[in-house]
């Protein structure tokens, strides 16, 4: 896991690379100021027999154009169901989606003009035609004539490293090649929105961080308004800028990335005790902290706790004072999104509901 | 939004996977053509009665033809809906702004100029064969091919609406060739509201033009008529089951599942 890498990196995304294939926002109806606005979206899916399952439940959501943004969530949250209403391959109970200006239900095949996507990885290319003949195919499904599109192509399959493959049927290369060419036949279509479902699915990690770092690059150099949905907190992290956390339909946490670390990591402390502290002070100790947890190793206590202020952190020696043992470290605890993540899925979401009110969702 | 490019990427694809599948391709025109010539020689052999009462072994040849422009015709649709939805780009088709629709006529008349092909060099094989040489008078094949053949692909849309709603229904796709014999055997000539069959009326007129020579305009009008009316009729009763079949897999949500 890459804790914290990320950050160190930066976020300058003023350095665009002078060799990365340039998608080029022509049209002026694709530079809308929302690329993406999600109006009370709800589904409800019913089946013979069984009592209907609501995978999508009022959700409220807006993306703006050349944000690059994570959906995360367990698998069944709802995160695929979403996309698919975007994109019209499901049919919404209710609510109203607009992508770039366009009705995505009124106006389907107006939307469809401004939104692809990458659904089933491998799944969703040919494994009897070769790279470029699919990337061509795709190109011309979204009416790209492809003499025209050429350079843009070819340079893509470049940069995805599949040149010297591009005329090798699909079905002869790798796991992680044909999830590239997946990626890029959405690409190819020169939509201004690009949905990315679980890219890394079934990857090896070798794979996997390869395919990564050539999304992080893309979400860095591309204009395009980009969606990543994933499970996998560490391709999230690695690739987007803004994360929407969902659980069983619903939105339970929209932030930048940064900010939902730095919560953490300002008040996530770990500390290890020579003593454990008798069950009063252990109480007292729950009760001033959240997330707590205490664990006996060996003769040593351990404890792990988030603040729900800095200056709690006082009250907290003054009570291991008392309870009579010392401290023998005291650490920050650096999160990553998994465990900010897991936190906030669980019930004890509520506590963390202040600070996402205290901070502004930052542009 | 350019539908001819969309149309180009299709028909592209089309051939390069019937290039890719030539081997499947060619073995398809053996069998085809060894059926032919063992039900050819085996009903001059038994000194043919033919069903139709006055026709000759010339209607059989005919007939042949027809069958196995119905049976590409539906197969292709019934089947490609399927395959594209098992491999997993069948939503991929989906996502492209000419329309659903547009994607499958695409590959309908992509698909039908490649049976065409096919069928052509089955014919030379057939007339060879069976010594028999039949008036090929395109300006009046082409359109009468079409009228017929229409409904086949009616069929084809139905079956395969049908297959994205309910998988199991794959398994009942090929009686539906051997249904198509009986439209073809049909005894025109004794039951008339048999014209109203699919494929019918136009094998029937089929064989006009093609064993006695008669020109398109030369036709009865009112049987050219039901001809168009059969074939339209069903293909657009095929689109109809096939808009609410996707209609009902969109709610569903199935159109990505296998």
């Amino acid at each position: 896991m890459l804790k914290g890498s990320r950050v160190e990196q930066g976020r300058d995304i003023d350095r665009i690379e002078m060799n990365w294939p340039i998608y080029r926002l022509e049209r002026s109806k694709d530079v809308h100021a929302k690329a993406l606005e999600i109006e009370n979206l709800t589904k409800v899916f019913t089946r013979r027999g069984r009592p209907p399952v609501t995978a999508v439940d009022n959700l409220n959501l807006v993306l703006k154009t050349g944000e690059v943004v994570g959906l995360l969530g367990p698998n069944g949250a709802g995160k695929t169901t979403i996309i698919k209403c975007v994109l019209g391959l499901v049919r919404p109970t209710d609510g109203k989606i607009t992508v770039c200006g366009w009705d995505a239900r009124r106006q389907h095949s107006k939307a469809i003009e401004h939104t692809s996507a990458v659904l089933e990885g491998a799944r969703n290319i040919y494994w009897r035609m070769t790279p470029r003949e699919n990337v061509r195919f795709f190109a011309g499904l979204q009416g790209h004539d492809y003499r025209a599109a050429r350079g843009y192509l070819e340079e893509l399959m470049e940069r995805f490293s599949l040149a010297d493959k591009a005329d090798e049927p699909v079905l002869n290369l790798s796991t992680g090649m044909k999830q590239k060419v997946a990626v890029i036949c959405a690409l190819a279509r020169q939509t201004s929105l690009v949905f990315l479902d679980e890219p890394t699915l079934g990857l090896d990690l070798e794979t996997s961080l390869e395919l990564r770092k050539i999304l992080r690059d893309l979400a860095r150099n591309d204009r395009r308004t980009i969606v990543v949905s994933s499970h996998d907190m560490d391709v999230i992290q690695d690739v987007c800028k803004r994360v929407v956390i969902i659980k069983e339909g619903r939105i339970v946490a929209d932030d930048m990335v940064e900010n939902l670390l730095a919560i953490f990591r300002t008040r996530a402390y770990r500390m290890v005790l020579s003593d454990g502290l008798s069950p009063a002070i252990r109480e007292e100790l729950e009760r001033s902290v959240e997330n707590f947890a205490f664990t006996y190793r060996g003769k040593h206590a351990e404890t792990t706790f988030t603040l729900p202020s800095s200056e709690k952190l006082y009250h907290v020696i003054d009570l291991v004072r008392r309870g009579g043992a010392l401290i023998e470290s005291i650490s920050q605890d650096e999160p990553d999104l998994e465990e900010a993540f897991l936190r906030i899925i669980r019930e004890e979401a509520g506590a963390l509901e202040r600070p996402f009110l205290a901070n502004s969702k930052a542009d | 939004m350019n539908r001819w490019i969309v149309f180009k990427s299709i028909f592209t694809k089309t051939i390069i996977e019937m290039k890719r599948y030539i081997f499947d391709t060619i073995s398809r025109l053996i069998t085809l053509y060894i059926v032919f010539a063992l039900l050819f020689f085996w009903a001059r052999a038994i000194g043919w009665v033919a069903f139709q009462a006055g026709e000759t072994l010339e209607g059989l040849v005919v007939g042949y033809m027809v069958w196995m422009l119905a049976m590409l015709a539906y197969q292709d649709m019934a089947w490609n809906i399927s395959m594209e939805a098992k491999i997993g780009t069948l939503e991929q088709l989906f996502l492209s702004p000419a329309g659903f629709t547009w994607v499958n006529i695409s590959f309908l008349l992509s698909r039908f100029l490649l049976n065409l092909a096919f069928t052509g060099v089955m014919l030379l094989l057939m007339m060879l064969t069976s010594g028999y040489w039949l008036h090929i008078d395109l300006v009046s094949l082409i359109p009468l091919i079409v009228l017929t053949i229409s409904a086949s692909y009616g069929f084809g849309f139905i079956m395969g609406g049908l297959a994205l709603v309910f998988k199991r229904i794959q398994s009942s796709f090929q009686i539906l060739q051997f249904i198509f014999i009986a439209f073809i055997a049909a005894p025109l000539s004794r039951f008339p509201w048999v014209k109203y069959l699919p494929l019918a009326m136009g094998n029937h007129l089929l064989r006009q033009v093609m064993v006695h020579g008669i020109r398109l305009w030369q036709l009865p009008p009112a049987d050219l008529l039901t001809a168009a009316i059969v074939g339209a009729g069903y293909f657009l009763l095929g689109l109809a089951v096939f808009t609410r079949c996707t209609g009902v897999a969109r709610n569903r949500g199935l159109l990505g599942q296998y």
